[in-house]
């Protein structure tokens, strides 16, 4: 295996093989992705995947979720088909409060020309008849869908190996160091060196800027998932907490909590993601569950992505956040212009990491 | 072995796909899950785990006891969402979207 | 619901677990998938000819009443057709009884989830006519269905003669019975005569290369010294051995470690047959599969551990009899196949070592 690398990126999963990729679609230069396990064996393996804009916010934030959104179609024909699925994405709500943040939210996203529409209950129902009919209404917005992860980090990793892209997998990162014009990398299994060097770690960010003396602040929040065994095709929209897939499996799951990097399930939230379940699709009830899974999402300390360069090492990128999977062609091209032209074509500014106060450890 | 023979009855995934994910990196059953669909059917692996440890032992020459078992989970057994349901009557770790969306003097931030 | 000591699992290596600690007074629960007390001993037929030295040699089905009326005889609370389906945050096991699912608090688990069979794969063996070799057994002595009417067996351990000689006695005609190996596996010279006897051909050095049919097995290749044999039948019986039935291990977070012998992973374990959970026990095939007299002395060294865990025996009282049913798994078990044996005690050894552990940290 070749040592000398024009560009490392440390981080195999959805946003480190899109960097690879879209990097090495522009020039085919010596990249090298090193992953510590196998990439899809953390975050981007344990997702539901949506490809999501609408409820996110600020606005600006979901401007850029939706730019990223609008990529898809283009990026099936590049790598081939990632079963992406432009569905439109439907969050049903079930009181009153709810329809006034609804209303608040549509009124904010329609001055940056997202539209998002605030459903009345028959028209929620029309769209979506499995829908408990207690529904008070729903927000509805066309460019939310989904994408089978496993093929979107696949199509992505194959693209950029077809492109000169070497990966070395089951290899962590154990020591990095900078030297004037390039970065010693040294790895379970060998010392590399490169000029650019990506950190593209996910849920591992803040473990992986240790190694540079920089403080990325990353924290992790696990997720459960529910599976159930495939169902008729009967879900029209990808529904904030359940969706379908291509083979029929229906996923369900919203939670959050804050365990580190356990990914253990547990019955309580099984339970109760069951319950979420019932309570936005009463038919649901006689489907079988046949597995539940937990995925620890990489969540930035404001909920925001951190990208660009660090400030005061000449050549360290980083690339860190949650929604990765709606993100990863944006960022992906955003990621390669900076590193080949030094300028991004949709502004990264606010997402630089110099807005957290304390950027060395 | 015949490369048509199918490793996973579930999902009826191949010894050739199997293959092809092995010739890709992957070294554990989940990593060959992930990418082929392999052992995500209902059996969750129950059958095909112990096939696909012999032919990642043999494209590979792992020895076994490096080769992990399948991560594996709970339902231990497939198990109706309404049976789930009862017994259990509290949403308190489970949000939704519209949870997150923040007002500020009655505009959202 | 909350209990002393919970038993999961109702073969024999859960029951004899069951008597120990009820008897002891402690208050025992088990729960059981299946409606029936026994596991597979309910379809062993054949006299079982290798069962501790307290026990008279008894066919499979009659060990299964005894043990039976044994637990009955105590107050153990018996949850049939009931299966746990997970693990709460505090420790609680999750059980379903298919309407409901709730709660039971235990001091102390014995996990006697047994062991599966392991597939064979060649091309076409997903067609029907095709299955285990346990579950052609359990077709013809649990629930009096003939499999088929001309069968091959594909291995030749033990268990396979056992099979073999039921399914001819059935009035299934065993066509063949093949080896892969240089040699016949099954150690019991008695039953390899009656085999031959049967007039059922083994072939050793042989593979099945392949199956055909329409909708059912109708005819299969066996492969010998590259010379091909093409056999009409209606029914393949495949003994790809067996291993251990981890789930329940693995969601209580347990570690493992790997011997081939044992049938490949096992939690860890030491010689009181506690994982490296406090309070969780094993017994049975669950530690490592082995013969039927094995696993009742693994149920009873569990049950005697766990009870002395309760308090409701001294530790010198369970440490003598911990000792002296070592002797007997040694005797049995050495019998049986000393490679078994020793891999027994490399994998307790072990215990300070497991090869897997911290299953759910990423």
């Amino acid at each position: 295996m070749d040592t000398n690398y024009e560009t490392i990126i440390i981080g195999g999963g959805v946003l480190g093989s899109s960097i690879a990729y879209h990097l090495s679609d522009c020039k085919k230069d010596r990249i090298l992705v090193l992953d510590q396990k196998f990439p899809l064996a953390g975050t981007s393996g344990s997702t539901q995947a949506w490809i999501w804009v609408h409820n996110k916010t600020p606005s600006w934030y979901a401007e850029f979720n939706m730019y990223s959104a609008e990529l898809f179609p283009y990026l099936a024909k590049k790598i081939g088909d990632v079963e992406y699925k432009q569905t439109g994405g439907l969050s049903p709500f079930f009181n009153e409060a709810d329809r006034e943040k609804a209303l608040q939210l549509a009124k904010a996203y329609k001055e940056i020309g997202i539209k998002i529409k605030v459903l009345s209950r028959e028209e929620a129902l029309e769209k979506e008849p499995s829908l408990n009919p207690n529904v008070a209404g729903a927000t509805y917005s066309s460019i939310d869908g989904n994408v089978n992860p496993f093929r979107l980090v696949d199509r992505y990793m194959r693209a950029a190996k077809k492109n000169g892209v070497q990966y070395s997998t089951f290899n962590k990162v154990t020591e990095i160091q900078k030297l004037h014009d390039k970065f010693i990398v040294v790895s379970e299994k060998g010392t590399f060196v490169c000029k650019n060097l990506i950190l593209a770690g996910g849920t591992w960010s803040r473990e992986l800027g240790k190694l540079v003396d920089i403080n990325i602040p990353v924290n992790q929040v696990r997720g459960q998932i529910l599976v159930t065994e495939p169902l008729k095709p009967f879900l029209n929209y990808t529904i904030s907490g359940v969706r379908q897939t291509f083979n029929g499996e229906v996923l369900i799951g919203y939670s959050m909590e804050k365990e580190g990097f356990n990914r253990a399930t547990t019955l309580d939230l099984i339970q109760e993601t069951a319950n979420m379940a019932v309570h936005y699709i009463p038919g649901l009830r006689k489907a079988k569950v046949v597995r539940a899974f937990s995925g620890i999402r990489a969540m930035p300390e404001d909920g925001l992505p951190i990208l660009g360069s660090i400030p005061g090492i000449d050549r360290l990128y980083v690339a860190a956040t949650h929604s990765g999977m709606t993100l990863s062609p944006l960022i992906g091209t955003l990621m390669s212009e900076l590193i080949l032209d030094g300028e991004t074509s949709v502004p990264i500014d606010r997402y630089s990491i110099s807005r957290f106060d304390s950027l060395v450890r | 072995m015949d490369k048509t023979t199918i490793i996973c009855r579930c999902e009826e995934i191949s010894y050739e796909e199997i293959e092809d994910v092995i010739s890709i990196g992957a070294r554990r059953f989940d990593d060959v899950k992930r990418l082929t669909r392999c052992g995500m059917g209902p059996c969750q692996s129950k059958i095909c785990s112990s096939l696909v440890a012999e032919i990642i032992h043999d494209k590979t020459g792992l020895p076994f006891p490096e080769i992990p078992l399948p991560r594996m989970r709970m339902p231990i057994s497939p198990i109706k969402i309404g049976t789930l349901t009862t017994n259990s009557t509290t949403f308190s770790s489970v949000k939704s979207v519209l949870d997150e969306v923040e007002l500020e003097d009655g505009k959202v931030k | 619901m909350e209990t002393d000591v919970l038993i999961i699992g109702a073969g024999p290596a859960g029951l004899t677990a069951a008597v120990e600690t009820a008897s002891r007074g402690l208050d025992v629960t088990i729960v059981e998938e299946s409606l029936s007390m026994g596991g597979q001993l309910i379809q062993q037929t054949q006299v079982l000819g290798s069962l501790p030295s307290f026990y008279q040699p008894k066919r499979g089905f009659e060990l299964a009443q005894r043990l039976r009326k044994l637990v009955e005889d105590t107050s153990v609370r018996c949850l049939l057709g009931h299966r746990v389906i997970g693990f709460y945050k505090d420790g609680s096991v999750g059980i379903s009884d298919e309407a409901n699912v709730f709660p039971l608090k235990a001091k102390k688990i014995i996990v006697a989830t047994g062991a599966a069979e392991k597939a064979i794969a060649f091309p076409k063996w997903t067609l029907p006519g095709i299955m285990t070799i346990g579950a052609a057994q359990t077709l013809l002595n649990r629930d009096f269905v003939l499999p088929g009417k001309h069968a091959v067996i594909i291995g030749t351990s033990d268990f396979a003669m056992d099979v073999a000689l039921q399914l001819s006695e059935g009035g299934v005609q065993v066509k063949a019975m093949v080896e892969k190996s240089q040699t016949v596996l099954a150690r019991d010279t008695e039953k390899v005569n009656q085999v031959s006897k049967m007039g059922i051909p083994v072939h050793v050095n042989s593979s099945i290369k392949e199956a055909r049919g329409i909708g059912r097995v109708e005819e299969i290749d066996i492969e010998q010294r590259e010379q091909i044999m093409t056999i009409p039948l209606d029914t393949v019986c495949v003994d790809g051995g067996r291993s251990p039935i981890l789930d329940v291990f693995y969601q209580l977070e347990c570690s493992f470690g790997y011997q081939r012998e044992l049938g490949g992973w096992i939690p860890q374990y030491n010689p009181f047959f506690r994982t490296d959970r406090e309070d969780v026990f094993l017994a049975g095939n669950a530690a490592g599969v082995s013969s039927q007299g094995v696993l009742l002395v693994t149920g009873i060294i569990a049950g005697i551990n766990a009870s002395e865990s309760l308090g409701a025996l001294s530790k010198e009282e369970a440490e003598i009899k911990t000792t002296s049913l070592w002797k007997e798994i040694e005797t049995l078990e050495t019998k049986l196949d000393p490679d078994v044996w020793n891999a027994r005690i490399r994998h307790v050894q072990n215990y300070e070592h497991p090869v897997l552990t911290d299953q759910f940290i990423s």
